[in-house]
């Protein structure tokens, strides 16, 4: 069987991107707060929501990254 | 519940505080009023041991600290029942012959309507303390003579207005005047019942004697039988009197079996002076809402008889999040396909009510004679120690006075079909009961 190395650089990479849904995950929090006028401790109070919120676009974004991909791999054959 | 437990519903509910300036007929209850009779006894004489005269017998069985020493009834069969309680006690078929009795030192009448006035004023000019049953009277007339009777001989008279005892209605109108519903800006009461109002009758030559709430010559049917009650919550809630009565009342179903005259089916409004109203609507034909009794506020509603609390205040709506996570769900779920309703009935709603004491005990209203737990028991034993001290409670006339004054004004609208107010010259003084 075949070792999956995932390189250092790999990993950077998919930290910074789930960095950034959890940056947007609090964008959509902010959003929230100020669309329902909900007090401003729910940046820290609803972090929970955030960080779930943030998995979900990771995972999201993998979907589109592994399509990306696929789409790519089948261009590159012909 | 006995004495001891309806003190530790009291003491519950701070009744030594705020509920004994809002209902200072209650001071009797109190653990200091009762040392101040202990080890005396109070001398009764029943006058008329039918249903009612004997549902009080069974609660006063249990109270040391009376004994019934006479008994009235010209009816038989009802003077029997009466006397295997107490077959040491006198037996009258007249009742003057009992207000002639020295030994007795006061008398609980239960006798039919029409009787109550003159039964009363006999009674108390014969220096008995009195406990009539409700209603006070017959007439508007007859009840101011009973009234200024009182008035002029300082005596003691309780009139069988049993909510003013009861707990649950203490309760809820102390949260009342805390401002719990907000505003007062309604009262609905009503009582349905699905049966005929008869009492069997022997031999049909007694059929008046016994029917006799049927009867308008003896009674005023539902208005005084049942309304007279429920009456007492506008005035209690929105502490004020109201100002002027309508009503409409007919014989829709039960006229096959007698030849009754009084209403089966009742309705009136009641008006107060800000122009909030107080609807009583009674229905003898249909049971399906049964006994209700309801204070509607800016901010909730509050059920007399169930003891509950119904807030109109929206619940907490829940973060931010939470709510984009509603407002997406409900895009997704809402059917895009058809425009949205412009109107939607508006059925009753849902929400769950929170009661407003521990160990309610709700009285379904459908007994005519009476029912556990429905402040009966209390208001004869403040009657009792009233009888022993002499003294007459704060307000508690008053209020007995005025429940009876309106529901005769409302079958006197409804006779007349038209919108009546109370006279001056029935105006005695009564100040509404409020928060200090």
């Amino acid at each position: 069987m075949k070792d999956i190395v995932i390189t250092k650089a790999i990993q950077k990479r998919e930290f910074f991107i789930w960095l950034a849904c959890f940056v947007v995950a609090n964008i959509v929090n902010v959003a929230s707060i100020v669309k329902f006028q909900t007090p401003w401790h729910e940046i820290f109070t609803q972090l929970g929501y955030v960080v779930v919120l943030s998995i979900l676009l990771y995972g999201l974004v993998a979907v589109v990254r592994i399509a990306w991909h696929l789409f790519a791999r089948v261009l590159s054959k012909k | 519940m006995n004495r001891k437990e309806f003190l530790s519903d009291f003491g519950r509910m701070g009744f030594a505080g705020v509920a004994l300036s809002l209902f200072p007929w209650l001071e009797s209850c109190t653990e200091k009023a009762q040392q101040e009779v202990s080890g005396e006894r109070a001398r009764i004489g029943i006058i008329g041991t039918g249903s009612r005269g004997l549902f009080h017998i069974q609660h006063l069985v249990q109270m040391p600290n009376v004994e019934v020493v006479a008994l009235c009834d010209n009816y038989r069969p009802h003077l029997e029942d009466a006397a295997q309680y107490y077959p040491e006690a006198k037996q009258y078929d007249d009742y003057r012959r009992l207000l002639d009795d020295k030994s007795v030192q006061g008398v609980i009448i239960t006798t039919p309507l029409y009787l109550h006035a003159r039964m009363t004023i006999d009674a108390l000019r014969a220096g008995k303390r009195v406990f009539c049953e409700k209603s006070m009277a017959y007439t508007l007339d007859e009840a101011l003579e009973v009234y200024n009777c009182r008035k002029e001989l300082g005596a003691v008279l309780f009139i069988g207005q049993q909510r003013l005892f009861d707990p649950k209605y203490i309760k809820a109108m102390q949260l009342i005047h805390e401002g719990l519903i907000g505003d007062v800006v309604g009262v609905r009461n009503y009582w349905y019942r699905n049966n005929n109002w008869r009492r069997e009758v022997p031999s049909p030559e007694l059929e008046r004697h016994i029917n006799w709430r049927l009867y308008s010559e003896y009674s005023r049917g539902l208005m005084t039988e049942l309304a007279c009650h429920q009456l007492q919550n506008g005035s209690w809630a929105m502490g004020m009197l109201p100002e002027q009565v309508m009503g409409s009342g007919h014989l829709v179903y039960w006229t096959k079996e007698d030849e009754r005259d009084v209403y089966d089916t009742v309705s009136a409004i009641f008006t107060y002076p800000n122009g909030v109203n107080m609807t009583f609507e009674s229905i003898i034909s249909n049971k399906h809402f049964g006994m209700g009794e309801q204070i509607l506020g800016t901010k909730g509603t509050i059920d007399l008889v169930t003891a509950m609390h119904y807030t109109d205040e929206a619940a907490p709506k829940g973060s931010g999040m939470d709510q984009l996570i509603a407002q997406i769900e409900s895009g997704i779920m809402s059917n895009s396909v058809f425009a949205g309703t412009s109107w939607a009935a508006e059925t009753a709603t849902l929400a769950p009510g929170m009661p407003i004491m521990p160990n309610v005990k709700v009285v379904s209203g459908e007994s005519s004679v009476g029912a556990e737990a429905d402040g009966s028991k209390e208001l004869l034993e403040a009657f009792i120690h009233a009888v022993i001290t002499g003294k007459q409670p704060e307000k508690v006339l008053e209020e007995s006075y005025y429940a009876t004054q309106f529901a005769l004004l409302a079958d006197k609208a409804m006779h007349e079909n038209a919108i009546l107010r109370l006279d001056d010259k029935y105006k005695v003084p009564y100040e509404p009961l409020r928060m200090k």
